[in-house]
């Protein structure tokens, strides 16, 4: 106990005393819960449109309004010609073109029918799904609303209800997952460099002839990291719910305690790394190649279920994939423990096993 | 209580096929320094490996302040010191932030330790940096640092691997008489080192060479050995003549020094006129040849031709 105390005191003064890694500390989580909360926004909205009206009727001013309103179009500029809307497209000005041919108005009124066009850039799909989903309906209340077709009597009224996220904010989506990407990308990374710096330097050299032991010191170079670990979770989760109004449904006592199972995931990749690595540099090289995959397959960002099926499988290996869904369920949902089982213990296995075998491997390449 | 700090009996560590350390036996009895000379890579360190506990040996036995090194190693490291011949402390800790982790670490209670570092502290003069970090010390003061370091928990037995390399002769002399002062206490230091006036200093010197001890002994006996076979030529050219002297019957070895050379040789007399007869034939100009006693450079570069042979 005293050993692993006295080496907790000594890494604590490490850390304090290297002021630059303690900023990138402090800062990181804040800085990411910024960039997501502010920059990673998926809700598109206000496309640069461009709108050649050739009719220029009361209707089809109406029409573009309807799109206005909407919030999803922004009307960039008024076209008049072909070319115009093409060389808008071509040059990436316009997102979308909304193409109302001319007696628009005159054929509607005679019942003739007309042609409405809208011409979306496609090489980017998330807005161009958003383009094409929302003028589609935009046009049929457009209909509606002018009373340009009857309004049948529906014999099902379908009424779609979204819980937890009513308004699919991607902030409620992002900022709880951060929790385990900031994680995964710090703790490993300090923690490897950590117990690396030892070896690299030699200091492993001096310890070796004392009487310490091997988990003492692990133990005792880990918890500091473990507590780091914790202030982090803790700022990301004040910042997302001052800054960002993220409500937190759940315990946040058992988020806590989870977070804590993902922590000794992490630290102990961090430590199996540090048994791998002879020099910070190979160290930090590890802890990314574990972390680039864990971040794009775990479903923080990319949805698991449109993933082909190996690769969904291959998410099931990665500890950010049941953290990233125990965070968002206590978060958003609301849920408690029991809920969460399913996703609880794996990350205890995960855990149990990494840090068994880091461990093993730590003692075997002190001896 | 017994007075032999290590004994060691035939060590060996080997490698895979490689054996690092042969047969390596010698005792060394408390309050006397041992120094423990060879060649980088010539089995010095696995040595000091297997004596402090960190390496178990393939073959041989060994005691420690009475510990076994194959089955009491953890006990052995309780018992010695060990300077390593990097600075290994930590340097972004002060002197006694240092001093304190591994005197907690060696288990000494908060009072005793505070008095502790008090006294080593005043032993090595290091009083006046104690707030210093680590590595804004000098070369000197480090190392100072280091085996003070190494004594807070008194041991009775320290490893010293190299303990002034790369330290300016002053830094040298003060840590020399700070591990003088140790082994008056009654301490037994295992100093390896490559200076052979530093090997002057130690009580028993052995040679170690490509994993084997060649020769054991104290310096002024080892160099009595050799001594009478030495003959010191200044001559000109140097070179030349060193190229040319090499190639005769009986000669050893020729190490040059300056404007002089000492060429060891089997036979004093006998190699004394080939010498001469050599220099007219080859147009070297003799200014003086004198046989002298030797110096332990001598010794160990003897030693390690010999061995070559």
């Amino acid at each position: 106990m005293r050993n692993i105390r006295a080496v907790i005191f000594k890494e604590l003064i490490h850390i304090l005393r290297d002021r630059k890694t303690l900023v990138l500390i402090a800062l990181m989580p804040l800085m990411q819960v910024m960039i997501y909360g502010f920059g990673v926004n998926t809700d598109v909205k206000h496309l640069r449109t461009y709108v050649y009206d050739q009719d220029q009727t009361y209707l089809s001013r109406r029409l573009v309004d309807s799109f206005v309103h909407s919030d999803y179009f922004v009307v960039e500029k008024k076209s008049f010609s072909l070319q115009d809307v093409s060389a808008g497209l071509n040059k990436g000005r316009a997102q979308a073109v909304l193409i109302i041919p001319p007696k628009f108005t005159a054929d509607i009124l005679k019942k003739k029918g007309s042609e409405l066009q809208m011409i979306i850039d496609g090489s980017d799909s998330t807005p161009a799904n958003v383009a094409l989903n929302s003028s589609q309906a935009i046009v049929s209340a457009f209909l509606q609303s002018e009373r340009l077709i009857q309004v049948p009597v529906m014999p099902i009224t379908f009424q779609p209800r979204l819980w937890y996220n009513p308004d699919l904010k991607s902030t409620f989506f992002m900022l709880p997952g951060l929790i385990g990407l900031v994680l995964q990308l710090m703790v490993p990374m300090i923690t490897a460099t950590a117990i690396v710096r030892e070896k690299e330097r030699g200091n492993i050299e001096q310890l070796l002839v004392t009487p310490i032991k091997p988990y003492e010191l692990i133990l005792g170079k880990i918890i500091p990291y473990i507590i780091i670990g914790i202030l982090i979770a803790a700022s990301i989760v004040t910042a997302m719910y001052f800054m960002f109004q993220v409500p937190i449904r759940g315990n946040i006592f058992t988020l806590f305690c989870l977070t804590l199972v993902f922590l000794i995931v992490c630290l102990g990749l961090g430590l199996w790394a540090s048994t791998v690595a002879d020099n910070q540099q190979q160290a930090s090289q590890i802890v990314m190649f574990f972390a680039m995959p864990s971040i794009l397959l775990s479903g923080f960002i990319f949805p698991r279920e449109a993933m082909p099926v190996v690769v969904h499988h291959i998410g099931y290996f990665i500890p950010l994939t049941y953290f990233v869904k125990i965070v968002r369920g206590i978060i958003l949902k609301g849920m408690g423990f029991g809920d969460l089982i399913a996703q609880v213990w794996p990350l205890l296995l995960m855990a149990a096993f990494v840090i068994f075998f880091s461990i093993k491997r730590f003692g075997k390449r002190i001896a | 209580m017994n007075n032999i700090a290590i004994q060691a009996d035939k060590l060996t560590r080997k490698f895979g096929k490689f054996t690092a350390v042969d047969e390596v036996s010698f005792s060394l009895p408390y309050g006397s320094i041992f120094g423990f000379l060879g060649a980088n890579g010539a089995g010095k360190s696995t040595t000091i490996r297997m004596l402090c506990g960190i390496l178990a040996p393939t073959s041989g036995t060994g005691q420690v302040a009475g510990f076994d090194v194959q089955t009491q190693s953890e006990l052995i490291k309780t018992a010695i010191g060990y300077v390593s011949q990097r600075f290994s402390l930590y340097s972004d800790l002060t002197v006694t932030e240092n001093l304190t982790f591994y005197g907690q670490i060696y288990g000494l209670s908060n009072s005793d330790l505070k008095n502790r570092i008090e006294e080593v502290l005043l032993l090595s003069g290091l009083d006046k940096y104690r707030n210093r970090i680590a590595a804004e010390l000098s070369g000197g003061w480090k190392q100072k640092l280091a085996i003070i370091n190494a004594i807070l928990h008194k041991p009775r037995i320290i490893f010293l691997d190299e303990p002034t390399a790369g330290i300016d002769p002053i830094s040298r002399r003060s840590i020399w008489e700070l591990l003088y002062q140790l082994a008056e206490s009654g301490v037994a230091l295992f100093v390896t080192t490559h200076y052979m006036e530093e090997a002057e200093r130690c009580n028993t010197i052995a040679f170690i060479s490509r994993a084997k001890i060649l020769k054991i002994g104290t310096p002024a006996a080892l160099k009595h050995e050799i001594s009478g076979q030495l003959l010191q030529v200044e001559c000109s050219p140097l070179m030349k003549a060193s190229r040319v002297f090499s190639k005769l019957e009986g000669v050893i070895g020729i190490t040059v020094y300056g404007t002089t050379m000492n060429i060891n040789v089997k036979d004093l007399e006998k190699s004394k006129g080939l010498v001469a007869k050599a220099a007219k034939e080859q147009e070297i100009n003799i200014v003086s040849m004198q046989p002298i006693s030797a110096t332990l450079e001598d010794v160990f570069s003897v030693l390690d031709t010999e061995r070559e042979t």
